[in-house]
């Protein structure tokens, strides 16, 4: 299970939805205690695909590790990444399960028509074969 | 010595550290060294041909081992190793699709 704050939720939707019709893309920082997870902090991320950015999404590998830095130092860890389907639903697509390292929680959110719709979060599998939804406590 | 920071998810294989002191001149070493040490962390950072799996990346200090001399980079005492994972995705539709 992964919760995230209220603090935390409002920079993700926020930027989810400054960043519409493109697809943005972010850190989440908090504590893992087994598998509950809580988002103390989100991280906006640069979305560095370099190219039509409204059906993907990249994060740099250094843009990732100041994060982590910055967790580190904070005394937090680095427990997800969030990006956003911008009118579309938030599902985990071949292409997010294909491209990404699957070690960390996935929150997808579903930006309609520039306002946040819903969300939900994936956890892949080693192999990449598949990813099961994690249940996801966000402010409603 | 060389300090190889890990990852939040991958704690769990290491007696839950989130940094590891590992002995060894060059980052293959060192990565030799760790998952020798801690077995179960192999499969999630190398393939079955024992290569670095394509979404793993590997820094020493601030720099890209693939921009240094990859596994034969040097590692000196005091280095700091960071593993850091390719992140990547976006909306177009698949078969394998998870709703």
């Amino acid at each position: 299970m992964i919760k995230i704050e209220q603090a935390a939720w409002d920079v993700m939707v926020s930027h989810a939805e400054s960043t519409f019709p493109n697809e943005c893309c972010g850190a989440m920082l908090g504590t893992v205690d087994g598998d509950e997870k809580l988002v103390r902090v989100a991280a906006p991320i640069k979305n560095a695909f370099t190219g039509a950015q409204g059906a993907r999404y990249e994060i740099g590998p250094e843009d990732l590790l100041a994060a982590d830095a910055a967790a580190r130092k904070e005394g937090m860890d680095l427990v997800g990444i969030f990006h956003s389907h911008p009118d579309c639903d938030a599902y985990f697509s071949e292409t997010d399960l294909k491209n990404s390292c699957p070690w960390y929680s996935f929150v997808v959110l579903s930006i309609q028509k520039g306002k946040f719709h819903h969300a939900n979060s994936f956890l892949p599998d080693p192999d990449q074969t598949r990813a099961d939804k994690e249940e996801l406590q966000y402010p409603r | 010595m060389a300090k190889i920071l890990i990852p939040t998810p991958l704690r769990q294989y290491v007696d839950k550290k989130n940094a590891v002191e590992v002995g060894g001149s060059t980052i293959g070493e060192l990565l030799t060294g760790l998952t020798t040490e801690y077995a179960e962390l192999r499969r999630h950072l190398f393939n079955d041909e024992g290569k670095l799996r394509s979404f793993v990346n590997v820094y020493l200090n601030d720099e890209d081992i693939r921009y240094l001399s990859k596994d034969a980079t040097p590692v000196k005492d005091g280095d700091t190793v960071s593993i850091v994972p390719s992140i990547a995705g976006g909306t177009r539709r698949g078969a394998s699709d998870i709703k």
